[in-house]
């Protein structure tokens, strides 16, 4: 997994690239940092698929982002992940561009 | 049959037999019976006649009696010669005065009267009991009397006397002749009976004792002519009343008229009672015959199915260790038995047969000839001869004694089930249809003659090799000829299109297909019965199948593994996989317990698809017991938990779920071609 972050301002970037699964959550979840960014972009273009396990971290930082008054926002979803976020109704609760 | 016609004989002869019986007693007893009743009747009407004729005469006979006594009374002479010329006058033959002691005082009649040596004659005294009651008239029983016509006490004459009672004692009485009586009576009283009618056309004739007729019922009467007394043609009786000869008589025509009516009658309302009873009796054999008989037919019926189906095997999948092909058959009976059957099994080391057949004919002998042909063919083949060579004795077999001319169309394929390679025979049968790939065609071959038709038949084989996943799809007449209800048949291209419009239905493809012949059939009965069998050749099945730890690094081991089996598979489908997949790994290494687990990849053909076999020891967990989370909920309320499995049971199909010596064992997967 590769994970890249570009700061512009107050946004952060978080670009990912491999699959997320039980085994790169962990890895994923240490790459999550986001300072005192207002606005979080999670760019998810090179991610071919993702487990439960990465849900739960899109929904953590999702809450956080929210908790700051910030904003998190999820782009260039792959159609399996956007399966799966649209099966267990996170397609409606994230922020997903 | 017979038995029935000799039946309906018997039945026929009796009742005739009873009919005619019943109608020679109905006759005699109706004769006996009128002749019977004429006589009564006669009887009856000669009492009657009797009492209006005695009437008539005595109330005459009293008129004129009173007469002699208002003259007497009067004052009219009462000596002898005064008393004869007062009894000229009133046309009597004699006329006497009674004293009250009972002696004659007076009379026409001088021998009557006291003379010397002699005492008057006294109604007391005589000794006749007629006599004797005219002294009711002295005593006051009665004011008037009249005797019957007698040979009277006092000298033997025949004569009828009247009295009436006299004032100053006594009697007075009048005494007629024969002669006197008559002709008193012809004016007033005999004609009387000329109305009347006995027994619809008989009736009274009444003669004087010399037999002119005085009183006749016929039109035109014989009054004044000479009565003959009337012959055999008559039921009558003749009788004196009042010196009258009284004739009452019945034509035996009328009376036989009535007979014979009666009769008649009888024998119609017997007739018919007789021919509803026969129809009855007959219509009651009739359908307890009809019921026998399709009983029998019944009974035939179910024990042809009996042999015809007992004889299939009907265990599905019948290998289930097979993992090179497998096999679905089916049979839908028509109503009446047709004698298809199918079968299969192995031949020779790695070989299987799969045969469908059809016996011409119904029923039981059909059942039982296709007995015969699957039994002769499977004894053949599992001895390992050539499938030609089976063939060409089963045909020998079949011929042998075959009066009937029955034979039996069928369809024979041997399996090399590591190869693919399928040797057939075609004798006589409707081709069956080869799926490659999803591509459908028929497999069309010069057929051989159906076995049992043709002796000395050399069959022959053709061969085609399949592909994993490839198929082939065997049936019997009754698909293709089910006829709708205009009569067109169901055709092969109807079923060709099918077939290649399913091409991803396995076993299902049989039930697909058998509705779809129903549905064209549009209601109409089942003509035939319809047998199918499908065989798919699988092959070598490409499984890979490893152990791992219980650790991430297992679990990352078996996402590379798994990775690259799926290497071939579309690509949502993969990460379908994949994700489902490591919901299962993480629940392994995170919450099972687990100190090992494994994965198998099992790579399917036609339809394509991929199922996953995860088996773990750790603690029993079935994953589609779980409860589904619920995904409406806000951002802030969701949990992830029950995230995973709830993914697992969204994307695959089938998921099965085992747990069996201690191992979890979850199977999971997808065909390509799913939807959803």
């Amino acid at each position: 997994m590769e994970i890249k972050t570009k700061s512009e301002g107050s946004t952060l970037t978080i670009s990912v690239s491999g699959r997320v699964d039980t085994v790169t959550a962990p890895e994923l979840e240490a790459g999550l940092k986001f300072g005192d960014a207002k606005c979080v972009v999670l760019d998810i273009a090179e991610v071919p698929y993702m487990s439960s396990a990465g849900l739960r971290l899109l929904l953590t930082s999702h809450k956080a982002m929210l908790a700051k008054g910030g904003e998190f926002k999820i782009v260039n979803v792959q159609p399996s992940v956007s399966e799966v976020l649209s099966i267990t109704g996170f397609a409606d609760i994230l922020n997903i561009a | 049959m017979t038995a029935r016609r000799s039946l309906n004989v018997k039945v026929a002869v009796s009742v005739l037999v009873a009919f005619a019986a019943s109608m020679a007693f109905s006759w005699f007893l109706h004769n006996s019976l009128s002749e019977r009743d004429a006589y009564a009747l006669i009887d009856r009407t000669f009492a009657n006649a009797r009492a209006e004729l005695t009437d008539c005469i005595n109330e005459r006979l009293v008129v004129q009696c009173m007469e002699a006594r208002e003259r007497l009374e009067d004052g009219h002479p009462d000596d002898t010669a005064s008393l004869q010329a007062l009894a000229r006058e009133l046309r009597v033959s004699e006329v006497s005065i009674v004293d009250d002691k009972g002696d004659i005082v007076r009379s026409s009649v001088p021998d009557y009267l006291a003379g010397p040596g002699r005492k008057a004659f006294n109604f007391a005294e005589a000794d006749d009991k007629d006599a004797n009651k005219m002294m009711g008239l002295i005593d006051g029983r009665y004011t008037e009397y009249c005797q019957p016509y007698r040979s009277n006490a006092a000298n033997g004459n025949w004569r009828k006397f009247v009295g009436v009672w006299r004032r100053e004692g006594g009697f007075f009485e009048i005494g007629l002749d024969g002669k006197a009586l008559q002709s008193l009576a012809r004016s007033t009283c005999v004609d009387r009976f000329r109305n009347w009618r006995v027994g619809g056309s008989g009736g009274i004739v009444v003669t004087t004792p010399t037999g002119l007729v005085l009183s006749d019922y016929e039109e035109p009467n014989r009054e004044g002519t000479q009565f003959h007394e009337p012959g055999g043609s008559f039921y009558w009786k003749r009788g004196d009343i009042e010196t009258f000869p009284v004739y009452v008589m019945i034509p035996k025509m009328s009376a036989a008229v009535q007979r014979d009516v009666l009769v008649g009658a009888t024998a119609l309302l017997n007739g018919a009672a007789l021919v509803f009873v026969a129809l009855l009796v007959g219509f009651v054999i009739a359908a307890f015959v009809r019921r026998q008989i399709r009983e029998q037919e019944a009974k035939e019926l179910a024990m042809a199915k009996d042999i015809q189906l007992s004889a299939l095997p009907n265990v599905f999948p019948p290998f289930p260790d097979e993992t090179r092909f497998d096999i679905m058959a089916s049979m839908a009976t028509a109503k009446e038995v047709g004698g298809d059957f199918y079968d299969f099994y192995f031949t020779a080391q790695g070989r299987v047969l799969v045969i469908v057949a059809d016996v011409s004919g119904k029923g039981v002998p059909a059942a039982m000839f296709m007995m015969h042909a699957k039994t002769l063919i499977k004894s053949a083949a599992q001895t390992g001869k050539p499938l030609a060579q089976v063939f060409t004795e089963a045909n020998e077999a079949l011929c042998e004694g075959n009066s009937s001319c029955t034979f039996v169309t069928a369809w024979a394929g041997e399996l090399n089930v590591n190869t693919g390679h399928l040797t057939f025979v075609n004798a006589g049968h409707n081709p069956p249809v080869v799926r490659r790939g999803s591509h459908c065609e028929y497999l069309k071959t010069r057929p051989s003659p159906a076995l049992g038709a043709m002796e000395g038949v050399t069959y022959r084989v053709d061969d085609i090799t399949l592909e994993p996943g490839d198929a082939i799809y065997l049936y019997t007449d009754g698909i293709v000829e089910q006829p709708d209800p205009s009569g067109e048949l169901y055709g092969e291209g109807r079923l060709l299109g099918l077939l290649s419009r399913n091409v991803r239905q396995r076993g299902e493809i049989l039930k697909t297909v058998l509705a779809d012949v129903h549905r064209h059939a549009a209601g109409a009965e089942q003509a035939d019965d319809c047998t199918q069998l499908v065989l798919r050749y699988r092959g070598e099945p490409d499984v890979v199948e490893h152990e791992y730890a219980p650790t991430l690094e297992g679990v990352a081991k078996a996402v590379d593994d798994l990775t690259a089996a799926l290497e071939r598979v579309p690509e949502r489908v993969r990460a379908q996989l994949l994700v489902a997949a490591d919901e299962i790994f993480a629940n392994i290494v995170h919450y099972s317990g687990a100190t090992r687990w494994s994965l198998s990849v099992e790579h399917d053909h036609h339809p394509d698809g991929v199922r996953l076999v995860i088996t773990d020891d750790g603690k029993p967990f079935d994953p589609l017991a779980q409860r589904d989370p619920d995904t409406t909920l806000a951002a802030e309320d969701r949990a992830v938990g029950g995230l995973g499995i709830f993914i697992v049971k969204k994307t695959m199909s089938p998921v099965t779920y085992k747990r069996r010596n201690g191992l979890n064992i979850l199977k999971m997967g997808r065909d390509y071609g799913d939807q959803d």
